[in-house]
């Protein structure tokens, strides 16, 4: 009981150090690592959503690059040819997210396991030849790029909050401000009974049915919350890279990036989808930036690792062996350690940070 | 039991409820208190016409951040920055990166550039790659990242038409040369967008232009079936061609479109075999180029083909063997395949230099591409006046009768003036020959300098 | 009528690919409950590796059969040292598996191979096409059908009359039972990725050489083949063939006759899964769980 109780002081405190570090970020770092860190946040925040439902209620999705579309889309176009501010967009995008994730979760619901994460493919490789129909925007194409006006933060803004020059810090700080809120608001849903009846649900979900859970509705209301996450981070995607856009092979792979997040960070964990989010961005940085610096003198690795064509590889390589050491992912991993720590001599000084709730 | 779950059931349901309102709330407050943000419509600082009608200067500067001219130059070395597709589906585009490579590589060896032309004054040129795997949204981080963390002194040749697009507004309004973009897309010629120039890849219009004035003279009653990707590359294609056609005795009997990122278009082509059209119009890029041509053979079809000039390469002409043969295209450039050009001093130089500097196929046409791209750069920077942004810029649009470039073809002179925003509007018909395995000019270049803007799509170059 | 007939052939064409990559899908599932996303990509690897071979002069049948052997060994290491350790890890850790394996063979294959485009595979038959009463038969679509009936013939062969395939049917439907009873279990699960492996080979070394050879040649057979699979039942090797057969004439057809959908035909197969799954969330062939509490 007492580990437990260690464990959430010390999650509280890394927790208030991680607000603090996110918090003044784009004050110290450059424009373009802004902007990173801003990915990482977004990335994050489709993860948390795409972890209700995949974590918490068991239904895998390979397809919420499509939600995450919607979203930028619906933020783009409304800023770019309705002249509206970026927080009201969030007012449609998020709904048209959840209705849309409602309408397709009724159907999903005949469909289990994997044939829903092929279901869910569809829409991921469906979404970008809809819009390449029906969307002409920035030079006829189906891209929506976004100018400075338009981008710039509304007037009530402080300055110190953007200063000139610095929209990406306006971008950052949208982004890590609904982060925290949705990091907030699935805290208090895993731990509300429907939190609890999306884990019967995946456990065992003619059991849950038997002590009056409506599955159904449970399921439904997963994949529509999971879509509104992705709407909303579609959203913020728009400030942060100045544009909405879609292609079979971004979409995918962004749908990739949300599942991996999730199990990189520690599926059915508060903030693992975050934790993993950043992992996922600042590898994929070291990898395709970094890291062929580093070689580029050295023949044989130059041709491999240094080769910009190889980058996937060495990310999915990675990957492979990350769940092969972690495969409750970090949090869950520090998580494990920490009890092991504790039932072996209570009281060891801390190593690592801490997940912020169970 | 049942009665207190239910009602417990339901309270967290309200619970949810009330999150969700107050969620709403917090945002409708959030937007009712922002007031409007300034309204000043176009940040690009008009569209190079002066109320004055003043044509001294086609690239306005008067909106430029002070002070930003000469980033990028230091000492003795121009930094340029480029963006293209180096790993992911797209990455055999990087031969096009080895072209220029070899072509500064060659030039710094010379001791580099003279700018201006006369003075002197030499510089070494540095050119930074960035990856951006096709993907228009990390084309913009790069450029931002080219211009703010590396501070290039211009862009060269970045790769793909969505990618330059999203970064339109960034180099636009920071006043960032956008020169030689890789794409022979009509975008480029939205005048409220002077940054931005395309390279002498044959914009995609006048190869319509071309295709029916040959079909007039040889089929003027001709039925023409078209293949055309469907997005906007394929569509200036189309559009045109349907503009084209009026008031002749031409006709367009079908146009299919094919999803873009797939090469798949042997049903599409099955389909437009039925017609039995007289001529083919393959509006295509790269696989889909020589599966097309392969489906009409199949089919039996024997029509006036016309293929984009995007699929011309050795590699993807080939890959069609005898159902390539006597198709019409256009080329800017000298075919580095074909051997009747290998005692021609221009490719004597480029095949010697990339062999020394590179691994890439000489024979390869997007080497060539590369390398003359390189070669037009150095000459519009050596041409410019002075070494600063503005002039540098001034300079491309400004280009008068420039020949000799890297593998520019022997009679083809580039233009470009404050009407004339494109610089690959004289180039070659060419047919292809399956048998020698290269293409062979058809007929005198065609000049077709300051037509490109009347023939594009509006739609196109309005956003 | 004749136009109806070419596409319905071109269709069955590509759904005879498509059929063959579902097979493996089906192989490796059955065996493994692994949904592979990886499948076109180690076939995409065979297919370099048959490039590799033919560019460097040897004859065609050989380089198949060496790139199939090569392949099935592949497949049978691939699981044994990528799979085996997480064995008993969830669903989602699979997949992420998989996906670091497409991933990575994705981008293998370019540094290794080289990242342009190849376009000088060698087809193992000569190109002909028959054209009785205006209908188009490619020799390309008789090969890749008659291949696939042999294929199904052999896998039946090895299932139903074997006692190799007894034991590998044993432990695809119960693998705990199968192994109390002596059945070597991770042998059998070596040989689902093994035939899956070989038999990707087998489809990408017939139609590549057909379309041409680049990194993404796979991806979007991979997604159709998913279709397939799905649609005609994730666990039945009959059903993979007819989901193949469905959407390949579901596509061709729709390009034909359905024209403002000629560039988005991927809705077509994604539409029929839903439907088909509303009606039967197990697949048209495959077998229903029943779940106890």
């Amino acid at each position: 009981m007492t580990s437990r109780r260690q464990l959430q002081t010390i999650g509280l405190v890394a927790a208030i150090g991680a607000l603090v570090v996110l918090s003044v970020v784009p004050h110290l770092a450059s424009a373009t690592d802004t902007q990173r860190w801003a990915q990482a946040l977004y990335i994050g925040i489709a993860a948390m959503g795409l972890n209700l439902l995949t974590g918490y209620n068991g239904q895998v999705s390979i397809g919420h690059g499509a939600f995450f579309g919607v979203g930028a889309y619906t933020t783009g176009l409304l800023m770019h040819q309705h002249d509206w501010q970026f927080l009201p967009t969030l007012l449609v995008s998020a709904p048209l997210c959840f209705v849309i994730g409602v309408l397709i979760g009724f159907p999903a619901l005949r469909v289990k396991g994997l044939y829903l994460a092929l279901v869910t493919l569809g829409l991921a490789v469906v979404f970008p030849d809809l819009t390449k129909h029906y969307v002409h925007v920035t030079g006829g194409t189906n891209l929506v790029a976004l100018n400075r006006t338009e981008l710039a933060p509304p007037a009530w803004v402080p300055t110190w909050l953007s200063s000139i020059g610095r929209d990406d810090q306006w971008a950052y700080y949208v982004t890590f401000a609904l982060a925290v809120v949705l990091v907030v608001a699935t805290y208090l849903m895993v731990r509300s009974r429907f939190g609890r009846a999306l884990i019967a649900v995946r456990d065992h979900e003619a059991a849950a049915e038997t002590v009056g859970i409506n599955a159904a509705r449970v399921k439904v209301m997963a994949f529509a919350l999971s879509a509104l996450y992705a709407g909303v981070a579609g959203s913020c995607a728009v400030l942060v890279d100045h544009l909405a856009n879609a292609d079979k092979v971004q979409t995918f792979q962004l749908s990739i990036k949300f599942l991996v997040a999730v199990v990189i960070g520690g599926t059915a964990t508060v903030i693992g989808p975050l934790v993993g989010a950043g992992v996922v961005v600042s590898l994929q940085w070291i990898i395709s930036d970094v890291l062929p610096k580093r070689v580029s003198s050295i023949g044989v690795l130059e041709r491999t690792l240094g080769n910009p064509a190889a980058s996937p590889a060495i990310f999915g390589i990675l990957l492979i062996l990350f769940v092969f050491v972690l495969p409750d992912g970090i949090v869950g991993g520090v998580r494990r350690f920490w009890g092991r720590l504790t039932s072996g001599r209570s009281g060891a000084p801390p190593t690592a940070p801490a997940p912020l709730t169970t | 039991m049942d009665h207190v779950s239910r009602q417990r059931r339901r309270a967290s349901w309200r619970c949810l409820r009330v999150f969700a309102l107050c969620t709403v709330i917090a945002l409708v407050a959030a937007a009712c208190g922002s007031s409007r943000r300034n309204d000043t419509t176009g940040t690009t600082g008009g569209n190079g016409t002066t109320p004055g009608g003043a044509p001294q200067n086609v690239v306005p500067t008067a909106d430029c951040p002070a002070g930003q001219d000469t980033v990028g130059v230091s000492g003795d070395t121009i930094t340029l920055g480029t963006s293209l597709p180096e790993s992911g589906q797209y990455a055999p585009f990087i031969a096009i990166l080895k072209g220029e490579r070899s072509y500064f590589e060659y030039l710094n060896a010379q001791g580099g550039v003279e700018v201006p032309k006369g003075s002197g004054k030499k510089y070494k040129i540095k050119l930074v790659d960035k990856d951006d795997a096709y993907d228009a949204a990390r084309t913009v981080t790069n450029v931002n990242s080219l211009i703010t963390d590396t501070k290039v002194f211009s862009l060269l040749n970045v790769v793909g038409t969505k990618n330059n697009l999203g970064a339109r507004d960034t180099v636009n309004s920071e006043c960032v040369p956008d020169l030689l973009i890789a794409s022979g897309a009509v975008q480029w010629g939205n005048m409220k967008f002077p940054w931005m120039l395309g390279s002498e890849l044959v914009p995609y219009p006048l190869e319509m232009r071309v295709f029916v004035d040959y079909l007039k003279k040889n089929k003027p009653n001709a039925k023409i079936a078209v293949l055309k990707a469907s997005d906007d590359f394929g569509q200036s294609y189309s559009d045109t061609l349907q503009e084209l056609v009026k008031g002749t005795n031409l006709s367009i009997v079908q146009t299919t479109g094919y999803d873009p990122e797939s090469s798949d278009v042997k049903a599409q082509v099955t389909s437009l075999a039925a017609t039995k059209a007289d001529a083919f119009v393959i509006g295509a890029a790269l696989l889909a180029c020589p599966s097309a041509l392969n489906a009409m053979g199949d089919a039996g079809w024997k029509p006036i083909v016309y293929m984009s000039g995007t699929c011309v390469s050795k590699l993807l002409l080939s890959a069609a063997g005898k159902n390539a043969d006597g198709l019409l295209t256009v080329t800017p450039l000298i075919d580095p395949s074909d051997p009747a050009n290998a005692s021609k001093p221009a490719m004597q130089l480029y095949t010697q230099q990339v062999k020394k500097y590179s691994d890439a196929d000489v024979t390869d046409g997007i080497v060539a591409y590369g390398w003359t791209t390189a070669a037009l750069m150095a000459k519009i920077l050596e041409s410019s006046p002075k070494l600063d942004r503005a002039s540098v810029m001034e300079t491309a649009r400004t280009l008068t009768d420039v020949k000799g470039v890297g593998l520019q073809l022997a009679d083809s002179t580039w233009n470009t003036s404050a009407q004339d925003w494109f610089i690959g509007e004289t180039f070659q018909l060419v047919t292809y020959d399956s048998t020698a395995a290269h293409t062979k000019a058809l007929g005198p270049i065609t000049d077709l300098d300051g037509k490109t803007a009347e023939l594009s799509p509006p739609a196109l170059l309005r956003q | 009528m004749s136009l109806f007939l070419t596409q319905l052939m071109n269709g069955i064409g590509n759904g005879a690919v498509y059929a063959s990559l579902a097979l493996a899908l089906v192989l490796i599932y059955r065996t493994t409950g692994i949904l592979n996303f990886a499948q076109g990509e180690m076939a995409l690897y065979s297919t370099y590796l048959f490039w590799y071979f033919t560019d460097r002069g040897m004859p065609v049948v050989v380089a198949i059969l060496l790139t199939m052997v090569l392949s099935f060994i592949g497949g049978a290491a691939i699981e044994r040292v990528v799979l085996r350790p997480v064995e008993n890890s969830s669903p989602l850790v699979l997949v992420i598996v998989t996906i670091g394996m497409f991933l990575a063979l994705n981008s293998i294959v370019q540094v290794q191979f080289g990242a342009d485009i190849k376009t000088n595979l060698p087809r193992a038959y000569p190109k002909h096409v028959w054209r009785p009463g205006d209908v188009q038969i490619s020799a390309d679509t008789l090969v890749l059908v008659g291949v696939l009936i042999v294929v199904c013939f052999v896998l039946y062969l090895l299932f139903q009359h074997t006692k190799l395939g007894l034991a590998f049917r044993a432990v695809s439907s119960n693998p705990e039972s199968s192994r109390l009873v002596g059945v070597p279990a991770g042998r059998m699960l070596m040989l689902g990725w093994a035939l899956a492996a070989a038999l990707g080979a087998l489809a990408g070394c017939l139609i590549i050489p057909t379309i041409g050879l680049q990194a993404s040649s796979m991806q979007s057979i991979l997604v159709f083949s998913f279709a397939a699979a799905a649609l005609g039942g994730f666990d039945s090797p009959l059903g993979a063939v007819v989901g193949g057969l469905i959407v390949g004439v579901a596509q061709s057809l729709t390009t034909q006759y359905i024209k403002s959908l000629s560039d988005i035909v991927l809705i077509v197969p994604f539409g029929l899964i839903l439907v088909v799954l509303m009606v039967r969330p197990q697949g048209l062939f495959g077998t229903r769980r029943v779940e106890r509490v």
